[in-house]
């Protein structure tokens, strides 16, 4: 008779059936869950079982979201092809049931053109999950800037104005004590071109007018200056496992270069009177959605929660964790990609709500 | 009717236990011999050449024609051989299985002995697991769009696979 084995590591589990035909692996990884509890909704041998993700999320003990009961798991992969943030994948012989065409999946996808994208940083920042990372070359400060300059070393007296209020730090000197060989201060000073911007500070401070210098920008205009040298370069990577496709990137782009599709359409529900404002629902929420306001002006009293629902992937892990039940979430449409078999499809759908 | 069956062939079973007992440890290979004996009597019916039996049952050609002239084999094997084939087809497939040790010969032997047919049915419950696919032992079952089909050629109806179905998708008719 073919048996299930079940490993766990750290908080990771995995279930495998090997069978002479065929190897079987369903593995979990607790750091993407999000504690939605949809794989304990699709299962349909009930052997999931969703943890205290309330307690496990805030007092960061050390359990597994979600437990997996070997003995009842048959290894279909429904609760792979489900799980919005993919922790549970099914494994055919190796390859994922998620580049298999026949097994359907969530149509969901977040990218960001580097075409489009200026590389400002603004969805790195903004991401929930710190699933973004943007790699960008600034311009040459140089090649922005021309002009000349030259220190007459006869008449400086080493007196170091110049260096203290250069805004650049381009001017350098050799700082030491004075001897009676050397009875001097500095045995050199030299500007560093690169970091020169010819705003001429230097110039005017100098008590001793020991600084010639001349921005070209300003006497003559930019037509030296190529606008090629003024491009950044950039990239930007999404970590697929740790993006929820909340949307935040997409709304906080600035160009349109972030392009975000969820896989549910749905409703979310507070009921402000029944709410305690414990904050349950907004250490768990993946996608920042929930938060507490803040009063603008002394005396104002404001909500006890405040919902941003465009960033919401109706996952329902707030509904979850919330003590009572006051937050409700539908899911008007799940959107995944063909399948032929009527019993995939239908419990797929079940999980509208 | 099945279950009915079975007891029967609890009975006999025991009875055969004792025949191995009193004939001590090369009895397996006997009956094992016996098996063999009879499938190449079907197969040289169904109007295979000894060549193509030996083949299949992977023997020397020799011992094919020495079995099928009676040679080199006890009939007491055969008895317990045809007693055997005549278990419910759960209890045939199984103990033929322990016997050859080998997935490929118990299931030539199986079909080959199987005299009753069966229609296999799955509904569309089925969530292709593939449990029913690992569990068969007579490879009947492949899965195809996320969804079981058994080759009813093979099937022996032993009913296995509709034991560990999790979701009853299975419906086994038959056994004429």
């Amino acid at each position: 008779m073919v048996a299930n084995t079940k490993e766990v590591k750290d908080k990771d589990i995995c279930v495998l059936r090997i069978s002479p035909e065929e190897k079987r692996e369903l593995s979990f990884k607790d750091e993407q869950c999000i504690g939605c509890g949809i794989c304990e909704k699709i299962c349909p041998v009930e052997a999931i079982e969703l943890g205290d993700i309330g307690a496990i999320e805030r007092t960061g003990v050390d359990e597994s979201k979600i437990s997996v009961d070997e003995e009842k798991c048959v290894l279909c992969g429904m609760c792979s092809s489900a799980c919005p943030v993919d922790a549970l994948e099914l494994k055919l012989d190796e390859k994922s049931i998620k580049d298999m065409e026949e097994y359907p999946k969530l149509i969901k996808t977040a990218e960001i053109s580097d075409e489009e994208c200026i590389f400002c940083k603004a969805c790195e920042t903004a991401c929930p999950r710190e699933a973004i990372t943007i790699a960008r070359v600034l311009p040459d400060r140089s090649k922005l800037v021309t002009g000349e300059i030259e220190i007459d070393k006869d008449t400086c007296i080493n007196c170091g104005v110049c260096e203290e209020m250069c805004p650049a730090d381009a001017i350098e000197m050799e700082h030491h004590e004075p001897t009676s060989s050397d009875p001097t201060v500095s045995s050199d000073i030299s500007v560093n071109k690169d970091k020169c911007v010819y705003c001429l500070i230097c110039k005017k401070a100098c008590p001793v007018d020991a600084i010639k210098a001349v921005c070209r920008s300003c006497s003559y205009g930019e037509y030296d200056l190529k606008p090629e040298d003024s491009e950044i370069k950039g990239s930007s990577f999404i970590d697929e496992d740790a993006c929820v496709n909340c949307g935040w990137c997409e709304e906080i782009c600035p160009v349109d270069a972030a392009k975000v599709k969820k896989a549910f359409e749905g409703e979310l529900d507070i009921d402000l009177e029944k709410c305690e404002a414990c904050g349950a629902c907004v250490d768990i929420c993946p996608c920042n959605v929930l938060s507490f306001p803040e009063s603008t002006k002394p005396g104002e009293i404001v909500e006890k929660l405040k919902k941003d629902e465009t960033f919401c992937i109706y996952c329902g892990a707030c509904e979850n964790v919330c003590p009572v039940e006051a937050i409700g979430v539908k899911r008007t449409d799940v959107d995944f990609t063909p399948t032929k078999s009527k019993s995939w499809k239908k419990q797929l759908e079940s999980l509208k709500t | 009717m099945l279950f009915g069956m079975c007891l029967l062939e609890i009975y006999i079973l025991k009875i055969n236990v004792s025949v191995i007992n009193t004939h001590g440890v090369q009895m397996p290979k006997h009956i094992v011999s016996g098996l063999k004996y009879l499938t190449a009597v079907e197969l040289i019916r169904d109007g295979l050449s000894q060549k193509e039996v030996a083949e299949i049952l992977e023997m020397d050609r020799s011992t094919v024609s020495h079995y099928l002239n009676g040679r080199n084999l006890s009939w007491n094997s055969i008895e317990v051989a045809e007693i055997i084939t005549k278990f419910c087809p759960k209890d045939f497939l199984t103990l033929t299985y322990a016997l050859l040790d080998n997935s490929e010969k118990t299931r030539i032997i199986v079909k080959t002995c199987s005299k009753k047919e069966f229609q296999a049915e799955i509904e569309e419950s089925c969530i292709g697991c593939g449990l029913c696919a690992d569990t068969c032992l007579m490879n009947a079952i492949v899965l195809d769009d996320l969804k079981a089909h058994i080759d009813s050629n093979w099937c022996n109806g032993c009913l296995m696979c509709r034991d560990v179905c999790p979701t009853n998708s299975i419906k086994i008719f038959g056994g004429k």
